[in-house]
């Protein structure tokens, strides 16, 4: 033995296995746990490690789990006698063991078959009080005929017993509703913050004590004490404390925003590293995040258009199901032995079982949907999504879809006169109103310090510009009105230009020029490129004049623009673009473009839209992301490829299943397995697609407590 | 008999791999409420579903074998099929348990679900009731093991259901006595559990030391449990060569 040791010791050993501690051999492996790589003495350390080390503490799954446990531990033992009994270790004239056995048998599978059964059996009483069949029928119908006509054999001193068949199925079908029930609860957490908004609760500070409040009690003006990590719970102004916030669910910008007092929070956003006192700016039921919580939610609740097919196939693909079964029970019936009769009907009733039909498009949109809302897109239902990823072409609105929607000074032209003086005078006579191109040019004074004259009789002219005692700006007609002469250089730049024209004179003659124009922001032309790329045609619809219309689109790269357009005639031009170009998407600011928006086949409205219940808007984005559209392609056809995979298999695997199961070539706990494996390859392939970037949220304790049920 | 006998030394000294790696969570099951004696049977609860599993395993896999070779009953005219399995387990058996000796540096074989396994088996954990330990024990037994594919081999070519059960039953049993005096271990450290665990021994790797320091403090010194596994190794690789012995000799009864 001491020679033993001292060889043992004379091995060569690496480092520690992770979990087990043992040294590590040659063989060891690494992999990578959490990001980490380890080492371990093998893959059961390494899953072992995983299991001590995880978060994870989901206690209906576990309550699942457990009775698939039991179950499993009953069903073993029979699977086990079962064996036994085929395999003929009691030997065939030993009549009374194999009679005891039976009665073992009999005696296992009764609790199995109370446990695991009773939720089918519920199911199936729901969908009968309701007039209908459903999966649940079929499962109970074949395990709990497998069980009877089983213990009728066992009273009776037959031979056919069926026990391990009537069990198994039980087993496996309890397996894939754990798997449709983990895929479910994954799908929730992803969105549980986003759907428990309202039921969330806020640290209230009433009178320098701090109360737990449901965020719905919560009143403008309160003080909310936020803690770092936490996600803020109101819309409102920092008043002491200072953290870098996320804001990401609500804007899609990725960056965290420094805040101080005085800083707008907005709820949804995740506090950073530090403590927060905020006062409340708007009722708590009142905040955007709210707000998309309930679009959230609806869009949940909402069938795409797949699913509703589904739901209508369904309807009669059960019953078709039991007269198939019956029928198959009957032709071998007369062509052999009942048992074997009994066993090809029992297997196409467990292999038809539409499991994975109805788990494909509701797992693959949920996640779909749950991936675009923490990026702050808003989608209406999975049917949107479906009809974004058929969309050949974009039409684009110009104000303040591809562009800021404000006017920008972006040339100033002087004659004998002085910047500053010039602004002095242009700011002073904005000042006396709140017109757009008014707001843009005080805006450009104070962007150069230059401050505004006060200047004595202002008045505005509608359509023509502002005028002051012994000042005006606005346009050319004006100018002349005043019979001042516009100097030659100045017109010859206006006519060269395509921006919208402010002169401004003063003592009697015009001094100079503003040219304005609202700008393109930088991720339009590289979205619409990139929409190109994609092979999607694009065209530009807009109210505006032509000369603004035609340098936007030629910015972005929009090559065929229509401008001068009145609401009605956007919706005509859109029809016409359909026509050429197949079902088009409009992406308008969602302000005055509701009919087109509404006219085109998916309507994506842009920017901070304040009241998403008055959207015509199929789908919103927040500000300024345009270059989301290509993501949000991409997205919907994952989702739409997803389920039209999971659909094909389904259907396929079901048909060559089906079809052996009534040529009586499957046992059906082979049959039953088969189908619990199709269910598995649907949530993996629904995971697999959904999870690609879901990013892993900051959960407050209030949140992650809110369990979801989400449909089914 | 000889073999099961063997087995079942092979099941004890193997079990010094099971505390390693089983430990820690044996460790984490939630104490009783209603005191030792309830603990103790939540430990034995969870011990026999392990083993259950093991016992399944081995017939299943000793079905699968026996018809895949058209199993006669006879042990000396073993069809051409039969030896050819038996070559295939000793083989498969030599290969594990010289990998439990360290002998070569090679990629462990790695069950497909295992993650969804470690998943399932946390949630579990936490769990008050009373069936919980006897499902964790349940779905712990299916938690890919070198320990456990080496004995599901020489089930397989065991010759029928019977055999392999009791092959698996006789490793399971091995591994009960160490498997539940890790529950007490654990149960005692729960208590002990306000002083602060001193690691029992020098880990290579303190980044790893200090990270699994769980269950740490309650397990057997690592050298001790590296020679178990080694001992483990040596029984396994005895026990793949007389499987393959089946294979090869003409007369091999003598053996069974």
């Amino acid at each position: 033995m001491a020679a033993l040791a001292t060889f043992f010791n004379s091995l060569p050993t690496v480092n520690a296995c992770s979990h087990c501690l043992l040294p590590v051999s040659l063989n060891g492996q690494e992999r990578e746990v959490n990001g980490e790589r380890l080492p371990f003495c093998c893959y059961g350390c390494c899953l072992a490690y995983q299991v001590s080390h995880g978060e994870r503490d989901e206690p209906e799954a576990a309550w699942l789990l457990i009775r698939i446990g039991a179950g499993a531990f009953l069903a073993m033992f029979i699977m086990l006698f079962s064996l036994l009994l085929y395999s003929g270790t009691f030997g065939e004239n030993d009549g009374v063991i194999v009679r005891a056995v039976h009665f073992i048998l009999w005696a296992l599978a009764t609790p199995l078959v109370v446990i695991l059964g009773a939720p089918f059996l519920r199911g199936a009483a729901q969908a009968a009080r309701a007039g209908r069949f459903s999966a649940d029928t079929l499962v109970v119908i074949g395990s709990f005929a497998a069980y009877g006509y089983s213990a009728l054999q066992v009273v009776q001193g037959g031979d056919a017993v069926y026990f391990d068949t009537a069990t198994m199925v039980l087993v496996l079908f309890t397996l894939g509703r754990y798997l449709e029930a983990q895929a479910r609860v994954r799908t929730a957490r992803s969105l549980a913050p986003m759907l428990a908004a309202e039921r969330a609760s806020a640290t209230v500070m009433v009178d320098g004590s701090e109360t737990g409040r449901p965020v719905s009690e919560i009143l403008p003006g309160a003080i909310v004490r936020v803690r770092a990590g936490e996600r803020l719970p109101v819309d409102g102004v920092v008043i002491e404390g200072s953290s870098h916030c996320d804001e990401a669910v609500l804007t899609g910008q990725p960056e965290r925003l420094r805040k101080q007092p005085g800083s707008s929070v907005y709820a949804g956003s995740i506090n950073g590293d530090g403590a927060l006192l905020v006062r409340a700016s708007v009722a708590g039921n009142a905040t955007r995040w709210v707000q998309i919580s309930r679009a959230v939610r609806v869009a949940l609740s909402r069938k795409s258009l797949l699913g509703e097919l589904i739901d209508r196939v369904a309807a009669w693909f059960v019953p078709a199901v039991l007269l198939l079964a019956l029928a198959t029970l009957w032709y071998w019936n007369a062509r052999g032995p009942f048992e074997d009769a009994l066993m090809a009907g029992l297997a196409v009733l467990v292999v038809a079982c539409p499991c994975a039909l109805g788990l494909a498009a509701p797992l693959a949109c949920a996640l779909g949907l749950g991936e675009a809302a923490q990026k702050g897109i808003l989608i209406r239902g999975g049917g949107v999504l479906e009809k974004l990823a058929r969309v050949r072409a974009f039409a684009f609105d110009k104000t303040g879809t591809l562009t800021s929607g404000s006017l920008r000074v972006v040339e100033v032209m002087t004659v004998k006169a002085g910047e500053a003086e010039l602004f002095g005078y242009a700011a002073g006579l904005a000042a006396g109103s709140k017109h757009p191109l008014s707001l843009s040019i005080e805006g450009a004074a104070r962007e150069r310090d230059y401050s505004a004259l006060s200047l004595a009789g202002i008045t505005a002219k509608p359509g023509q510009g502002m005028v002051a005692a012994n000042a005006a700006m606005g346009s050319a007609a004006l100018m002349q009105t005043h019979n001042w002469r516009i100097p030659d250089v100045l017109t010859a730049r206006a006519e060269s230009s395509n921006a919208t024209l402010v002169y401004v004179g003063w003592n009697g003659a015009v001094r100079g020029l503003l040219c304005l124009a609202d700008e393109a922001p930088s991720d339009a032309g590289a979205a619409v490129s990139a929409l190109h790329e994609l092979g999607f045609a694009t065209t530009m619809l807009s109210g505006d004049a032509e000369a603004p219309a035609a340098r936007i689109a030629c910015a972005v790269g929009i090559k065929s623009h229509h401008a001068m357009l009145t609401p009605e005639g956007k919706v005509a031009a859109l029809r016409e673009f359909a026509r050429q170009h197949g079902a088009v998407a409009m992406v308008g600011d969602g302000v005055n473009d509701g009919p087109v928006l509404a006219a085109a086949m998916v309507g994506i409205a842009v920017g901070n839209a304040s009241d998403f219940a008055r959207e015509a808007a199929d789908i919103t984005l927040p500000a300024a992301s345009l270059r989301e559209l290509p993501w949000l392609i991409a997205l919907a056809r994952r989702v739409r490829d997803t389920m039209y995979k999971n659909l094909a298999w389904a259907f396929g695997y079901n048909a060559i299943a089906l079809s052996l199961a009534v040529s009586g070539l499957l046992q059906p706990v082979i049959a039953a397995g088969l189908m619990a494996g199709s269910s598995v390859v649907v949530v993996i392939n629904s995971l697999r697609a959904g999870s690609e970037n879901l990013r892993d949220d900051v959960v407050s304790a209030s949140a992650a407590g809110a369990r979801v049920k989400l449909q089914s | 008999m000889t073999s099961y006998v063997l087995i079942f030394l092979a099941g004890i000294a193997g079990s010094m791999h099971c505390v390693g790696m089983c430990g820690g969570f044996v460790c984490a099951m939630k104490p009783d409420p209603r005191g030792t004696a309830a603990t103790a049977r939540r430990h034995l609860i969870y011990n026999s579903g392990r083993v259950t599993t093991y016992v399944f395993l081995g017939a299943v896999v000793g079905f699968a074998g026996a018809s895949l070779v058209a199993h006669d009953g006879g042990d000396t005219t073993a069809s051409a099929a039969q030896r050819l399995l038996a070559l295939v387990s000793g083989a498969l058996m030599v290969f594990i348990g010289l990998q439990f000796l360290g002998a070569f540096k090679t990629r462990v074989l790695s069950g497909a679900g295992g993650r969804w396994l470690a998943n399932a088996l946390r949630d579990l954990l936490n769990s008050p009731s009373n069936l919980a330990p006897l499902a964790f024990g349940v779905l712990n037994g299916f938690l890919p093991c070198p320990l456990v594919y080496a004995f599901a081999a020489q089930a397989a070519a065991s010759g029928g259901p019977d055999s392999g059960a009791a092959i698996m039953l006789a490793f399971g049993l091995g591994t009960f006595p160490a498997m539940l005096a890790m529950g007490g271990a654990g149960v005692w450290l729960r208590s002990a559990r306000s002083r602060a665990p001193q690691l029992a021994f020098p880990t290579h790797d303190p980044k790893t030391g200090a990270r699994a320091g769980a269950h740490i403090a309650s397990l057997p010194r690592a050298d001790w449990r590296q020679n178990g596994v080694r001992l483990a190794g040596v029984f396994i690789v005895l026990l793949g060569i007389i499987t393959l012995a089946r294979g090869l000799l003409p007369f091999s009864a003598h053996l069974h």
